[in-house]
């Protein structure tokens, strides 16, 4: 019979650098779960991605077990990359700092769509624009 | 010193989730905790007292009411509420039972009174926040492989522990027969952990030493060492891999771990290249573990 599952948690982390300090340990230490275990074995996943934030969406079992799958990176992650710029605005929602092409926000927005609570590519490309807007980024027809 | 963090949690629309953990991160949280329920998501992320004041705190709230309603959905909730720094890292230990692992060991909690007598070799733990508690796959393979290689001649044995986190291995090899054991590890708390656990099994005398250091640490002792145990991370054994067969005698073997599957064929790469023969290769779930000897052998 299939394990029962008690907690289904996402985790956004830098790759290659979890440790037990928050949110790692207070997000699975309530449900039992050997942290350095699932330390080591999100480190070994993402030593590749060094640099990304890579979240994880990790499935507890009832018997303490986990099981994980990587995620894409966040979109602000990927509009970051896309304008070339290390921040967003320093008053966003009323600065402008970077632009990014609807071509652009298309592909993040393919990237991101199996993650996204999106139907359509169009619903996922409105999820990403909002995130940029706040961000001051534009987007360039 | 005990620390204390802001837990900030945020309940909302998930289709706000991506731009929330921008600003979060822009706040200066390092990574959030997300768990999606019916009726919303519940996002956590976490700041260090220290670092932001109440005022800051009712800023951010500002700021994430404001992106939501750009967004034309409803205002998130957002509270901010102190906890103490626990030992996150050691607290699902309460849930931590005696396990058995291959033919000979019996891993037992520190914590638990061992039985007076049994047909296995007890192997008392407390990892502390180190790694290596016998739950992990690649522990289990790297102490399987142990009482292979042990299995004959352990009395003539000099092992090196690389990474030795909780001294798991280090002290496994003793209680299997080996005659010294080198166990070193970079982080502080492991060697304090491995040096504990030591006494915690009754190893005492020059049988087993541990310091804090790398491959380095060992250059120079004795005249190399019989068997290297080694569980540590692919990237960083194909990195520390060269510097082995500096501490290796000519007929000298190792256990790899710490490898995760699809890493397995680089591993044998730096292994052959460096004039070792892979001699077995265990596989656990997604983990793998070499047993590999020096060539010449």
């Amino acid at each position: 019979m299939a394990k029962k599952v008690i907690a289904l948690i996402k985790l956004a982390l830098p790759a290659g650098k979890a440790n037990p300090a928050p949110p790692v340990g207070p997000a699975l230490g309530q449900h039992g779960v050997n942290i350095m275990a699932f330390c080591k074995e999100y480190n070994a996943r993402t030593a590749d991605k060094v640099g990304l934030v890579i979240p994880v969406e990790i499935s507890v079992f009832e018997d303490r077990s986990f099981t994980f799958i990587l995620k894409t990176p966040p979109a602000s992650v990927l509009i970051k990359k896309a304008a070339g710029i290390e921040k967003g605005a320093k008053e966003p929602n009323k600065q402008t700092v970077a632009s990014i092409t609807r071509d652009q926000l298309r592909e993040i927005a393919q990237t991101k769509m199996p993650d996204l609570n999106a139907n359509d590519i169009d619903a996922a490309m409105k999820i990403v624009a909002g995130t940029a807007k706040n961000m001051g980024v534009t987007i360039n027809d | 010193m005990s620390n204390r963090w802001w837990e900030i949690v945020i309940f909302c629309e998930p289709v706000l989730e991506e731009s929330v953990f921008w600003r979060l991160e822009k706040f200066g949280c390092s990574g959030t905790a997300t768990q999606v329920k019916e009726d919303g998501a519940s996002i956590k992320a976490y700041i260090p007292e220290t670092a932001v004041q109440l005022l800051d705190l009712a800023a951010l709230s500002l700021w994430l009411e404001q992106d939501a309603m750009l967004m034309e959905v409803s205002v998130p909730q957002v509270q901010w509420h102190l906890i103490d720094e626990e030992d996150w890292a050691t607290s699902w230990k309460q849930d931590w039972q005696p396990t058995e692992i291959g033919d000979r060991f019996l891993i037992y909690p520190a914590w638990l009174e061992p039985p007076e007598r049994s047909d296995r070799l007890i192997l008392r733990l407390d990892p502390g926040t180190a790694f290596g508690t016998g739950t992990h796959p690649t522990t289990q393979l790297c102490l399987e492989s142990l009482e292979m290689r042990l299995s004959q001649n352990a009395k003539s044995q000099t092992i090196a522990d690389i990474g030795c986190g909780s001294g798991i291995l280090s002290i496994g090899a003793i209680l299997l027969g080996a005659k010294q054991v080198y166990g070193v590890d970079i982080d502080p708390l492991a060697v304090k952990a491995s040096r504990q656990n030591c006494q915690l099994n009754q190893i005492e005398g020059q049988s087993l030493i541990v310091s804090q250091g790398s491959v380095e640490q060992l250059i120079g002792i004795n005249d190399g060492f019989d068997g290297i145990v080694c569980n540590i991370l692919a990237d960083i054994i194909i990195e520390l891999f060269p510097s082995m067969g500096a501490i290796a005698k000519p007929k000298g073997w190792a256990i790899l771990s710490g490898i995760i599957l699809e890493q397995a064929q680089a591993i044998a790469n730096v292994v052959e290249e460096n004039g070792w023969t892979v001699a077995a290769l265990w596989k656990r779930q997604d983990w793998c573990c070499f047993n590999i000897r020096r060539s010449e052998y």
